[in-house]
């Protein structure tokens, strides 16, 4: 009797979190890679909603896709030398924050990029970013888009004297 | 491109790279029963060295046992409990025929496939060191996809990384540590590149979306914990833009040796798995054991209790000296809105949070240039900090719309933004926190009873008068907190109260975030009034309600409304049954005096429908005086059927 009443409340209390995330591709393993780059919603998030993503954020657990494995991850999204494509992942990968520093003109992710992109200097980079930004980063842009964007801006601008990004 | 294994068997063996000319040459096969006969002379199977790279531990009715629990780490059938044979297999291994390396660059092959030179650099090069392994007669391969992570590493520095407690959600005021191999690339401006390191982390991979099941494989050791790799902005994205968890940054004092070695082990370590228990074997516990691998001599997994908490693990870095070189803190999204709200008037507030809900009535064109960007700015970070991780995710339109509004509204103000600079919080790292188990001995007096004896323990974690330093000052989370008492007469020692968790957040409500502080609490208590004679009772309560907290953290107050169920066999419950439901209000006040001292005040109200009595209360304070590594707990209770008095010395301990 007991345990029936337990059995019961777990299923009452499972019932609720499954349906929330019946909509949740990431917890079913099905990853959304691929369509968004190398985006942050994606790749570190999924959707994870209410009681997991709680319970996620309290004892350390992802709903993993392979893409991080040390020895098995796929290399798209995890390297960062200097350069065209390291640039590209870093744009994809800090877009929402790349977007508020380029409004800004100037902050971490600009002088990052600056040094991937082989800029001679940020403060030049930020102004140019800034200055273009509704060109750069309009609004619900994926952030492939925005990478090219930005990547585009950097090469055709010859007095920021990128050198990385060819 | 035997360069990098070059460079890591040197480190390894103190000595300059060998000349590895011999790259094509093929291993002496009648080299490996010498190694063999060597390596037994020296008992390197007990070598500590040894027994870390394959974190073999001792087991309780004797022999050895590993933590890894994935059949990745272990070329002998016997390699989980035999470190012997693990060691025979490996030095076998090394002289293995074939390529090695999968045919392709698959980055997804199998990596059981490749080499157990290329799988295993970090033993090749302790074993190199151990037994003066001549490259002649056993040439290094070349390990194309080792060299690729460690290139794509570039390890000059290592770091072990803090994230904090997440607000609104008191249990992950355990927090969660990483580590970050770093590059030690620095702009020509001068500031570090930190974001492009890379972050290695050990986490659970969670299979389940129902949370029942969810909590209960992460307690009892379902899931698969693995180690996995990537740049460090993902994290910072992740934990201090969208989940708001301040970042501490610990920068170890590895030389290259040990750096090396940390990244030839943690690539071992990314072939197997290791189940994850939340509380003992969790992401701290692995970090530390891969720390340990990389460098004997530490020792840090002896630092920390049966319940590895993050924070414990922070303070094992402490207890060897010298292991920590530099601490450095990265603010979260909250605490740079707070930092950029600071200086604001009035008037300006009011404008940030106009422009954050999308009302741009704000009179923005009448204000001077820099005030504009601090206005925007604010009401940026606002947005973010409101609407973040819907934004990433894509799933809120007008947030999406409300923000690209700003954005655009502050690029067309065409200056930039003053670096933020935001010194670290005054309470201090992890590694000042008070020791977090706890216990206590003391006397009272009860007018009900007599004079008492009163002793307690708690497991873990803080609780709102506990020492501040180093803790949220917003947060109680307790673990199994057992309180007892003893009269002055034979058989008179009771459980007052034994808690399996109880947790309060006290969330301001301010002009930007109205959040409810709440409390939680399960265990059982003994009854104070006359629903039964005082009789031990199961116990559920929630409640929740707004809450105040100072600017500086010394006042603060809750008012909730609470619910609460009291379930025992003598209890005149609901209707006479034995459950009692309970609603009503609680107030909670605190005082802090610093890091010295703490008053806390709490008191209930309860009707109780059907049952008898029809209502109870109970009211409480306690005040305590933190003294170094003990505090004083003088504390009274109120109840209609309990009035006590108690004074006790409270130890705290990791």
């Amino acid at each position: 009797m007991r345990r029936a009443r337990w059995v019961l409340i777990a299923f009452i209390l499972s019932a609720g979190v499954a349906h929330a995330d019946a909509e949740n591709p990431a917890a079913h393993g099905k990853a959304t890679y691929g369509l968004a780059g190398c985006g942050l919603g994606s790749l570190v998030f999924g959707d994870q909603k209410g009681a997991i993503q709680i319970l996620a954020a309290t004892s350390n657990t992802t709903f993993g896709t392979q893409t991080f494995g040390i020895t098995t991850g796929t290399s798209n999204c995890v390297d960062t030398a200097a350069g065209s494509a390291g640039a590209k992942i870093f744009i994809e990968g800090n877009r929402e924050a790349l977007a508020k520093d380029a409004a800004r003109g100037s902050g971490e992710t600009i002088t990052t990029l600056t040094a991937m992109a082989g800029c001679k200097d940020a403060k030049a980079v930020g102004t140019a970013l800034q200055k273009h930004f509704t060109q750069l980063f309009p609004q619900q842009t994926p952030a492939e888009q925005v990478s090219q964007n930005v990547l585009k801006e950097l090469r055709s601008d010859s007095s920021l004297e990128c050198r990385k990004i060819g | 491109m035997p360069g990098v294994r070059a460079a890591l068997i040197a480190l390894a063996t103190c000595s300059t790279a060998p000349a590895l000319a011999a790259e094509v040459a093929r291993a002496d096969p009648a080299y490996l029963p010498e190694l063999l006969a060597s390596a037994k002379e020296k008992s390197l199977a007990e070598a500590r060295a040894w027994l870390r790279l394959g974190h073999w531990r001792k087991r309780l009715l004797g022999g050895w046992e590993s933590e890894a629990d994935g059949p990745g780490l272990f070329l002998s059938p016997q390699g989980k409990r035999d470190p012997a044979a693990e060691l025979e297999a490996t030095l076998t291994g090394f002289f293995a025929a074939g390529d090695g390396a999968p045919s392709g660059d698959s980055k997804l092959a199998d990596p059981s496939l490749e080499h157990p030179q290329c799988r295993f650099p970090a033993r090749f090069a302790f074993l190199a060191g151990a037994l003066q392994i001549d490259p002649a007669r056993l040439p290094p391969r070349s390990c194309p996809r080792f060299e690729a992570f460690w290139r794509r590493v570039s390890a000059r520095s290592a770091t072990l990384i803090f994230s904090s407690y997440y607000l609104n959600s008191p249990a992950s005021a355990f927090g969660h540590t990483f580590l970050r191999l770093g590059k030690d690339e620095v702009a020509s401006s001068g500031e570090r590149l930190d974001l492009i390191d890379q972050a290695v982390d050990f986490a659970a991979i969670a299979n389940t979306p129902n949370a029942v099941l969810y909590a209960f494989e992460g307690l009892f050791g379902f899931f698969r914990g693995e180690f996995s790799a990537r740049p460090y902005f993902y994290k910072v994205r992740e934990y201090a833009d969208y989940e708001s968890r301040d970042l501490w940054e610990y920068d170890l004092s590895l030389d290259q040796r040990q750096l090396g070695m940390l990244v030839a082990h943690l690539w071992e370590l990314g072939q197997t798995w290791f189940d994850y228990y939340y509380v003992t074997e969790n992401c701290s516990y692995q970090i530390l054991g891969a720390l340990e691998a990389a460098d004997p001599k530490l020792d840090l997994l002896s630092h920390v209790g049966v319940a590895t908490l993050p924070s414990d693990s922070v303070k094992a870095l402490f207890a060897n000296p010298g292991l920590v070189r530099g601490v450095r803190y990265r603010p979260s999204a909250r605490t740079q809105l707070a930092a950029r709200t600071a200086g604001l008037s009035g008037g300006d507030l009011d404008a940030v949070q106009q422009l954050a809900e999308g009302d741009d009535s704000a009179g923005l064109g009448a204000m001077p240039t820099d005030e504009r960007v601090r206005v925007v700015d604010a009401a940026l970070d606002l947005v973010d900090v409101r609407h973040g991780r819907d934004i990433v995710t894509g799933s809120d339109p007008r947030a999406d719309r409300l923000r690209q509004h700003l954005l655009e509204t502050r690029s067309a103000i065409g200056v930039p933004s003053p670096p933020l600079n935001i010194p670290p919080p005054a309470a201090g790292g992890p590694e000042r926190g008070h020791g977090s188990l706890r216990l206590g001995l003391g006397g009272g007096a009860s007018r009900e009873e007599g004079a008492l004896f009163l002793a307690e323990g708690r497991m873990a974690l803080h609780d709102l008068a506990d020492p501040p330093a180093g803790f949220s000052p917003r947060t109680q989370l307790e673990f199994f907190k057992v309180r007892l008492s003893a009269a002055d007469r034979p058989g008179a020692v009771r459980l007052e109260e034994a808690s399996l968790v109880e947790v309060t957040s006290l969330n301001p409500i301010d002009r930007f975030e109205q959040r409810v502080s709440w409390k939680m609490r399960v265990g059982a208590t003994r009854v104070a009034d006359a629903g039964c004679d005082r009789c031990v009772a199961g116990f559920l309560a929630v409640g929740g309600g707004p809450g105040m907290v100072s600017a500086d953290g010394t006042f603060s107050a809750a008012l909730t409304a609470d619910a609460e169920l009291l379930g025992a066999p003598d209890l005149h419950g609901l209707s006479g049954s034995p459950v009692r439901p309970g609603i009503g209000p609680g107030l909670l006040l605190r005082l802090l005096a610093g890091d010295r001292g703490a008053l806390v005040g709490t008191g209930t109200w309860r009707w109780l429908p059907s049952a008898s009595p029809e209502t109870t209360y109970e009211l409480g304070l306690e005040a305590r005086l933190h003294l170094g590594p003990v505090s004083l707990a003088a504390r009274g209770r109120a109840a209609p059927r309990a009035h006590d008095l108690g004074l006790l010395l409270l130890m705290y301990r990791d």
